[in-house]
């Protein structure tokens, strides 16, 4: 508290806010009230309320004085003492009386019936969760047990079901829901977000067209990033495109994560993004894997996985890149074939196995006969290479037509 | 921005807020008598699913309902607030506040560590019940009478709806006495006549019942690692002993116990994981930690997890890099590797060069599927007038030839003789399909391998 701050002044402050408070609901006038409950601003206004809130330590009788300001008690009085433990770094106190004065937002809000307080509604769900972000970032780092954010997801449940009804307020519902991913995320409890998933995809008063673009932008980007991680690719690209065609193009962050998942998928059905695209957007951990999809190098696979191994497990996105070896093993035969062509063409379609081999040598990398058969089985298995395999002549003979079908946009099979 | 410590007081009563919807809180009243209320849960309220504990598993009694903060010395803060005029403004404005927040403050800090007393296996009141009530397991008779027990065959049971409202402390086994009880019962699994479902189901119970006892007294410090880890070994050693006995006219109650175990075995994994990461310090690892956690990874080897686990690609976003590194879990994600992409070569030729007892234990039941995806492949990519050797698919498969011949007529696949009279494969069949489950028990060639090394670790 550096400037001295007079209890006059003090007094004045507070009264000022509450009566902002009061005049914004009765003229339901919610760009004037949001910046009134966005904590995480750190307004100046807001840091100087807070000052006046710890000298005069009894804004309750403020409250009281009068009629406009007392209605609304059960969310000013948390929300002050919220805002005083916040300006003295309790972040762990903060979020307990935050979420006090929005559970009695909330009780209010329900009662309006219209949807003009919804924005405000936002600011709330948008508090909610970073506070109890910071709140246990403070309680893990004087090890205890982070507990704050469940707590705001739990919440949040409850402001969905809020909103989850007929009438102009359900178009919220899917803001809070993003809200939800990302608690859900952060904690890494993914499986919650099927219920809401659920809600959202099936429920009837929902229409998914007219929830607000960026809301819709956010939600299939958690979505894709879901189906990701369960390898379904379809879906998944279709999310993650969906995103990232609607996704403002000026928003460079935002193309940045959309394309940072979107890129395993498409490398997964084989298709490859284009050098200026990984530059431009700042992945240029993926270009040694393009690379060695293009070149057909195992050893340069392996080794952009080894050298970006914690990026990528900590994304979720190592296990779809190692799968992409049968790839580059069929890059890798395609290009012995080729060869081989130009010298011998009518020859071209016996490979020897001993070939394979002494090619995989080259590339540093060791195999024996038995996993270059098991390799090229599993190839034709999987319908990335046409043919059949003579084990007494440790040969592999390719199909005349069209011996290394394209993956045209689907997934190796299973 | 400032540290500061959280000082808590012991308030005698919190408040707890009916209308709550955060996790739920705990109350202690400090009555004369030693009496352990354990927390309540909040309500039916709007949670979605997700009844497990995330920290401990108490073995789905009521006790042990939420996270519990580590077993930190609590500064008393009263005798700072008495110290009055030394304390400035600001610290008197903080405690006021403190106080105003802790009157509606849902959240329990602390939870008082409650220690029992019961000195043996089985509370005294429970041993006089069941001998009454003739509700004796075969283990726990006294010269094989089922009205008698005594003290050092009687092992409580697991209770699934303890009364929240109190439990006596001369019920709850002390850590030590828990210990030795887990002690007994391991050595239960090699030392008795018994068939194997009747030991499993014993031990499944009676350290459910150890579990529920722990999380009660909230004992979650590293103590407790090493019994979460015995209990698992019994699980995964279940799970491959099971597996051996599910077929015959028991096989659908073995094959349901198989299936519980796994439930149990996910479970108590889970609460290991989290005591390793409670306890961790300095961001090392704990001495097993890396073996079992591959097992994890094993379990979960076709990308279903575990009941009510997560995804592997989510799993691993949360392993410490140094165990990412070992060498049991890069086993682990080397397998999972060969497994994907269908290198059935490396698969069981690492297998047999480097998984541990456990570790096999925990892949066991994806050997037999890639042997098919094996002979899938070879039956649909090999060459009509090269028949694939019996033998050599027997090294390939580390099967006896006998059971690889076995093997193949399970997939629907003939066998044949060669000129030489060597025993092949013929390929192109069109008739394949995948064994039906529990239609045969194949061996493993190298597990005897795997089993000295496991007695070698034993006596270490």
């Amino acid at each position: 508290m550096a400037a001295y701050l007079s209890m006059g002044e003090a007094h004045r402050r507070i009264t000022d806010y509450l009566a902002r408070f009061s005049d914004a609901v009765a003229s339901q006038d919610v760009a004037s009230l949001k910046p009134l409950l966005s904590l995480s601003s750190a307004s100046p206004s807001l840091v100087s309320l807070a000052d006046a809130l710890n000298l005069l330590q009894d804004s309750n009788r403020l409250i009281k004085q009068s009629d406009r300001y007392s209605q609304f008690a059960e969310i000013l009085a948390p929300l002050f003492r919220c805002l005083q433990n916040y300006r003295l770094h309790n972040l762990v106190d903060a979020y307990p009386a935050y979420e006090k004065a929005a559970n009695a937002f909330i009780q209010e809000f329900r009662n309006w019936d219209s949807a003009w307080a919804l924005e405000a509604l936002y600011v709330i769900a948008y508090e909610i969760r970073v506070l109890a972000e910071r709140a246990d970032r403070e309680l893990s780092a004087n090890g205890k047990m982070p507990e704050k954010l469940k707590a705001a997801g739990s919440f949040l449940m409850k402001v969905f079901g809020v909103l989850a009804g007929k009438g102009p307020k359900r178009v919220g519902a899917l803001y809070v829901t993003c809200q939800l991913f990302k608690v859900y995320f952060k904690l890494g409890t993914v499986h919650l977000c099927r219920s809401v998933i659920r809600s959202i995809e099936t429920a009837r008063i929902f229409d998914f067209e007219e929830f607000p673009q960026r809301d819709k932008v956010t939600y299939m980007y958690y979505t894709g990033r879901l189906e990701v991680y369960n390898e379904n690719f379809t879906a998944a690209d279709q999310k993650l495109s969906y995103a990232l065609a609607h996704c403002n193009p000026h928003s460079e962050a935002n193309i940045r994560m959309i394309l940072k998942y979107l890129i395993p998928v498409k490398l997964s059905i084989g298709i490859l993004p284009k050098d200026w695209l990984l530059e431009r957007y700042n992945l240029v951990e993926y270009s040694n894997i393009v690379q060695a999809l293009k070149r057909g190098d195992l050893r340069l696979l392996r080794s952009a996985l080894e050298e970006h191994e914690d990026r990528f497990l900590r994304s979720g996105v190592y296990l779809v890149l190692e799968k992409l070896e049968l790839q580059v093993y069929q890059r890798l035969l395609k290009k012995i074939y080729i060869i081989q062509k130009q010298k011998e063409p009518t020859k071209a379609h016996q490979m020897k196995l001993e070939v394979i081999i002494k090619a995989l040598k080259w590339l540093e990398i060791d195999m024996d006969l038995d996993e270059v058969e098991c390799i090229v089985a599993i190839l034709i298995h999987k319908n990335l290479m046409k043919g059949y395999f003579a084990h007494k002549s440790k040969v592999v003979v390719l199909s005349k037509q069209d011996p290394f079908p394209k993956l045209t946009g689907k997934p190796v099979n299973a | 921005m400032e540290r500061r410590q959280n000082h808590h007081q012991q308030p005698q009563n919190l408040r707890r807020n009916p209308s709550s919807s955060s996790s739920s809180s705990s109350s202690h009243s400090s009555n004369h008598r030693p009496r352990y209320r354990p927390p309540n849960r909040a309500g039916g309220d709007a949670r979605p699913h997700s009844r497990e504990d995330p920290y401990l598993d108490s073995g789905d009694a009521a006790a042990g309902g939420r996270p519990r903060s580590l077993a930190r010395p609590m500064r008393a803060h009263a005798s700072e607030a008495a110290a009055g005029s030394s304390i400035g403004v600001r610290e008197r404005q903080e405690q006021h506040r403190r106080d105003q927040d802790r009157e509606d403050d849902r959240d329990c800090r602390e939870l008082a560590s409650v220690v029992g007393t019961c000195p043996h296996m089985c509370p005294v009141g429970e041993m006089a019940q069941r001998e009454r009530l003739r509700d004796l397991a075969v283990f726990e008779r006294l010269h094989g009478n089922p009205a008698k027990t005594s003290p050092e065959l009687a092992v409580k049971k697991f209770c699934r709806t303890i009364s929240t409202r109190d439990v006596q402390l001369l019920d709850i086994r002390p850590f030590s006495v828990l210990g030795s009880t887990l002690d007994y019962l391991m050595s239960l699994m090699n030392s008795t006549p018994e068939p194997f479902e009747t030991v499993h189901d014993f031990i499944f119970d009676r350290t459910r019942s150890i579990r529920q006892d722990l999380s009660m007294q909230n004992i979650v410090d590293k103590r407790v690692i090493h019994m979460y880890e015995k209990m698992v070994n019994f699980h995964v050693t279940s799970h491959h002993k099971l597996r051996l006995r599910s077929s015959g006219p028991d096989s659908f109650n073995i094959s349901s116990l198989h299936h519980l175990n796994m439930e149990q075995l996910a479970k108590v994994l889970t609460s290991l994981y989290n005591l390793y990461d409670l306890n961790r310090d300095h961001s090392s690892t704990h001495k097993n930690e890396p073996e079992y956690r591959s097992l994890y990874v094993l379990l979960c080897l076709n990308s279903e997890s575990l009941p009510e686990g997560e995804r592997l690609s989510l799993w691993f976003r949360r392993v410490p890099t140094p165990v990412i590194k070992s060498k049991e879990m890069s086993f682990a994600r080397r397998i999972l590797r060969y497994f994907r992409t269908g290198n059935y070569s490396r698969f069981f030729s690492t297998i047999a060069a480097e998984a541990s007892y456990l570790q096999y234990c925990a892949l066991e039941p994806y050997i037999d599927k890639v042997r098919a995806l094996a002979v899938l492949c070879i039956n649909n990519g090999g060459y009509k007038l090269h028949p694939y050797p019996i033998a050599h698919l027997s090294n390939l498969l580390m099967m006896e030839e006998s059971e690889v011949e076995s093997f193949c007529n399970a997939c629907g696949l003939e066998t044949s003789l060669d000129e030489q009279g060597n025993k092949v494969l013929p390929t192109k069949q069109p008739a394949f399909e995948h064994p039906k489950a529990g239609y045969g028990k194949y061996g493993f060639s190298g597990l005897e391998n795997i089993c000295r090394g496991r007695e070698a670790e034993e006596n270490v």
